[in-house]
């Protein structure tokens, strides 16, 4: 087995699941995000949501802060330097595992 | 590689968040047909020959760009918060880091030289400062135009909002046709020896048509932004007839 098809199983499984990868890769484009914004530009449904973003929140990748807009309460999200940091690792590793493949 | 170019749609799809509404465009079209109407003025109000009543009316322009700058910037705000927002969800945008505020800054500064460069070519031409004054009309909105445009089509890269693209085309189009047409008008011929006052006829003609040809681009840039703003506000509104709601 070739070291580049080894780094597969090097790869971070927080990250690695489809959903989740999304809502890291949307987090990483932006300061933080509310759970609306979330949710429609990722389609899962609200409970899948919710619990793909607890996990990411246990693993310490994303921060949830709670305000008030207005009189309305307002949840945010937003990437921890660590789920940041997870985030361009995980985009190395996979892209070494890609590219090695291809040689 | 696949899934890394995914992954960039999506992060692109996230910085491109701001303009998915077209207000932003709308603004800054609106904006942009505001500054065309004062430039023009100005061009005009530059023939009168009191300057006491020129400075006068150029500092009540002023004013009036500042005023709608900060009104079109309070309803852009207000758009937002009352209509994408509970539509969508809200974002705030990334900070710059200490590295991307230096590397801005570098390619502003470099950006800024190439006008000075521009200039610099066109004097090596002309040969004559009377020479590049008196084609001020047509290459400063060549100038202004391909500067857009650049600014434009690479925010549409770094967006991936295709429109971007089109519009930094129809910038370049604009301040070259604006170019053309000055050209095709005939250039001042202006007297050797240029005081810096406002009594010289050709000095004078020559800013009129600069500030003309640059109210006239920035018209004709302002229009389609207004345009592709409100296409884009239309095809929002009809994916998102309404304010999300809970479902119970």
């Amino acid at each position: 087995m070739s070291p580049s098809v080894q780094n597969l199983s090097g790869l971070d499984r927080v990250i690695h699941e489809p959903a989740r990868l999304m809502l890291v890769a949307l987090l990483s484009a932006v300061e933080s995000a509310d759970f609306l914004y979330l949710l429609k530009e990722s389609d899962l449904t609200k409970g899948n949501l919710s619990v793909h973003l607890s996990k990411l929140e246990e693993a310490g990748y994303v921060e949830v802060e709670k305000t008030f807009r207005g009189k309305m309460p307002h949840t945010e999200y937003c990437l921890t330097p660590k789920g940041r940091t997870a985030f361009d690792q995980y985009r190395k590793s996979l892209s070494s595992v890609l590219d090695g493949k291809g040689k | 590689m696949q899934t890394n170019v995914q992954l960039d749609s999506v992060v692109k799809r996230a910085r491109g968040y701001w303009f998915m509404d077209g207000f932003t465009e709308i603004a800054a079209g609106i904006f942009f047909i505001l500054l065309a109407g004062t430039l023009l003025l100005q061009g005009n109000v530059f023939q009168a020959s009191n300057p006491e009543h020129v400075l006068s009316v150029v500092g009540i322009i002023s004013l009036v760009k500042l005023f709608g700058f900060l009104v079109i910037v309070l309803a852009l705000w207000w758009l937002k918060d009352h209509f994408t927002y509970p539509r969508t969800g809200f974002v705030r945008g990334n900070r710059l880091t200490t590295a991307q505020v230096l590397m801005l800054l570098r390619n502003v500064i470099l950006f800024l030289l190439l006008p000075i460069f521009g200039l610099l070519v066109v004097s090596a031409l002309l040969a004559t400062i009377g020479g590049v004054l008196s084609s001020l009309p047509v290459w400063f909105p060549i100038g202004v135009g391909t500067i857009w445009a650049v600014l434009c089509i690479l925010a549409g890269g770094w967006t991936g909002v295709a429109r971007f693209r089109v519009l930094g085309i129809l910038f370049l189009l604009a301040g070259i046709a604006v170019g053309i047409w000055q050209w095709t008008v005939g250039l001042s011929v202006l007297p050797v020896d240029i005081q810096p006052a406002l009594n010289q006829p050709a000095v004078q003609e020559v800013i009129n048509r600069s500030l003309n040809s640059l109210g006239l681009l920035v018209l004709i840039s302002g229009l389609p932004l207004v345009l592709s703003g409100f296409v884009t506000f239309l095809r929002y509104r009809k994916a998102n007839p309404a304010p999300y709601m809970e479902e119970s």
